[in-house]
């Protein structure tokens, strides 16, 4: 084998038995690094996911929702609307949409109910994290109060896959009919319009004729809504890591501590080894190993458990604070996406300095004349 | 053979504190003997083996090793005489590493690792291929009566034990002169004579021992072929061939 290789196996050999010597010591630092990374490369798995399966949903949104705002508020829009927006050249359907919220004051959550043409009256589909929270199966029978607090008993005919709870898990559909008359909901109107286009390209000329032809309306494009998203949940991964920031800042301290102390019995082996015939450079190589073993190490155990942590577990110590606020929190399976440029700034943030902070403070002791040794 | 001619070593020249540890010495060490260098404490001895040992630089003076196997790497057959005091570091390490045996007064043993990871610690930077020096780390360990004590940490070895490692250590890279600086300081008289047993079998194998002591068990030793006398950085006698 070649010979450059060789040393360094052999240093590397030396490395770890070296590093075995001290195990209290190493494996605390490196428990700690891993730590860190896990929940670092947790997080940024995390919502790179999320980001992801935002963007998966919503590529079967509509190209457009056009909304109504009178004083800065959201209004119901008039059905006509539809209609008129549907002859504006470029656009291929408009269907008006019902949909509100609902507050159940049984548990505290808020369901999503959607009216949907194809429902049967009196029937009802439920998401499987409103079946979770009333403990309903299909078959059962949902009650929901009126506007005018009258009870009104919706049997459940389907229940959503668990597949789809990032979407439903908080989802009811009924049919229009039940829709208006369990808010009081007004004829010819709808909560907002879904315009479809022919040519993605023209969709913000679209959306000004829209915002010109009716004053009051407010066209948002699919883009826009995953621009939100994608900005919703960066700022929910920032808070985390604002949370991380002083158990974070802490490792720091204890990892610089650790890397850069060089004690009295390290510097006279350094001696030793220089009198022993290794050069300056071979001990450098010692000590680049040594910080790059425990850092790799930590990287890598760190990056693998933050992958079961989030694709196989669902990331049960970041699902509170990254999924949302909500009584019903979606159970679901995140696809494994991986950043590779945001774990290279991962991998360069951490394995760097710290071996970097290793080899530095050798760099004096190792130049030291190999005599001195023979003196010692 | 090893020629040193006016080798003065001098610490904090130029500054009012200067001293002169080795002072115009010039000497020559013969090959495949047993050479003790005598004197007091301070006399220089430890200062003129770090030198011949290409571990310091004299401040004046040059020493030559001739026909010794130096790996030098641009050395070639023809080469006789090789002058190490002008030689760059890397080929001063290349030399120590390769020529040099050291034996140190204190052991100086890497403490938390085996007995035979000590044996073989010169040899890790060389690139040599590990299954090579381990087996000869472990032929030296038999050689040594220490087999048995291969796998065990170095601090839980006696004196004498300790000793044997660092002798052991200071060869496995098969160097042709061995330099031990008070070797016998830490050892009572039975692992001194010990000691010189083992530095006869060394001469037997044709090595050349440099040894710098002011113990009278190993400069009064018949094994010692040559016996330099110093005081105050200077070669007080030297006698070959005794």
């Amino acid at each position: 084998m070649n010979r450059v290789i060789e040393r360094h196996l052999n240093i590397l050999e030396f490395t770890l038995a070296s590093l075995l010597r001290r195990k209290g010591r190493n494996f605390s630092l490196l428990a700690m690094y891993l730590l860190v990374i896990f929940m670092l490369a947790s997080l940024l798995f995390f919502v790179t996911a999320l980001k992801r399966e935002a963007a998966i949903i919503l590529s079967d949104a509509p190209d457009m929702i056009v909304q109504q705002l009178v004083a800065g508020r959201q209004d119901l829009v008039p059905v006509a609307y539809a209609g008129e927006i549907a002859r504006i050249r470029g656009v291929t359907a408009v269907t008006p949409r019902l949909w509100g919220y609902y507050y159940d004051a049984f548990n505290g959550a808020n369901y999503t109910i959607i009216a949907d043409d194809a429902a049967e009256p009196d029937r009802v589909s439920i998401g499987s994290g409103v079946a979770r929270v009333r403990n309903l199966a299909v078959g059962d029978l949902l009650p929901l109060i009126s506007y005018d607090k009258v009870p009104v008993m919706l049997e459940i005919g389907t229940v959503f896959p668990s597949a789809s709870d990032l979407i439903a898990a908080d989802l009811i559909t009924v049919s229009p009919v039940g829709f208006h008359h369990l808010f009081n909901f007004p004829a010819g109107q709808a909560t907002d319009l879904a315009v479809t286009v022919r040519n993605p390209k023209e969709l913000s000329t679209i959306a000004s004729k829209i915002a010109s032809q009716f004053p009051g309306s407010r066209p948002v494009l699919k883009s826009e809504i995953l621009r939100t998203y994608q900005s919703v949940f960066n700022w929910r991964g920032g808070m985390t890591l604002l949370l991380l920031t002083s158990a974070l800042l802490s490792f720091i301290i204890f990892a610089w501590d650790k890397a850069t102390g060089l004690s009295a019995e390290e510097r006279k082996e350094i001696g030793i080894l220089k009198s022993i015939g290794w050069e300056t450079s071979d001990v450098l190589l010692l000590k680049f190993w040594e910080g790059a073993v425990i850092s790799l190490t930590a990287f890598l155990l760190g990056t693998v458990l933050a992958y079961g942590h989030v694709f196989f577990l669902s990331a049960p110590l970041f699902a509170q604070a990254l999924k949302g606020w909500s009584v019903i929190y979606p159970r679901f399976q995140l696809l494994p996406v991986v950043d590779v440029s945001q774990l290279t700034i991962l991998f360069f943030l951490t394995v760097v300095p710290y071996t970097t902070a290793t080899i530095l403070p050798c760099w004096r002791a190792a130049t030291i004349d190999p005599d001195a040794a023979m003196r010692y | 053979m090893i020629e040193l001619s006016g080798i003065t070593k001098s610490f904090n020249s130029g500054r009012s504190n200067q001293f002169t540890a080795v002072d115009n010495v010039s000497l020559v060490v013969k090959q495949q003997q047993v050479t003790v260098f005598k004197g007091p404490s301070g006399s220089g001895k430890t200062s003129l083996l770090t030198m011949i040992g290409c571990m310091a630089r004299p401040t004046s003076g040059r020493i030559f090793l001739r026909g010794v196997a130096a790996a030098i790497p641009f050395q070639g057959d023809g080469v006789e005489a090789v002058e190490i005091t002008s030689l760059p570091e890397r080929f001063l390490n290349e030399i120590r590493r390769s020529t040099f045996g050291f034996i140190f007064q204190q052991f100086n043993l890497v403490k938390g690792i085996t007995v035979l990871e000590n044996v073989m610690l010169p040899a890790y930077p060389t690139g040599e291929g590990r299954a090579l020096f381990r087996a000869r780390a472990l032929g030296l360990l038999e050689q040594f009566g220490l087999s048995r004590h291969a796998a065990q940490k170095v601090e839980l070895l006696s004196g004498g034990e300790s000793q044997r490692v660092a002798i052991a250590r200071s060869l496995i890279n098969n160097p042709s002169i061995i330099i031990a600086d008070e070797p016998t300081a830490h050892l009572d008289s039975k692992l001194s004579h010990e000691f010189m047993a083992i530095v006869g079998r060394l001469r037997g194998e044709g090595k050349s021992v440099l040894i710098a002591s002011h113990d009278p068990i190993v400069f009064d030793s018949p094994l010692v072929d040559a016996l330099v006398e110093m005081r105050d950085g200077a070669v007080l006698d030297s006698r070959g061939e005794r």
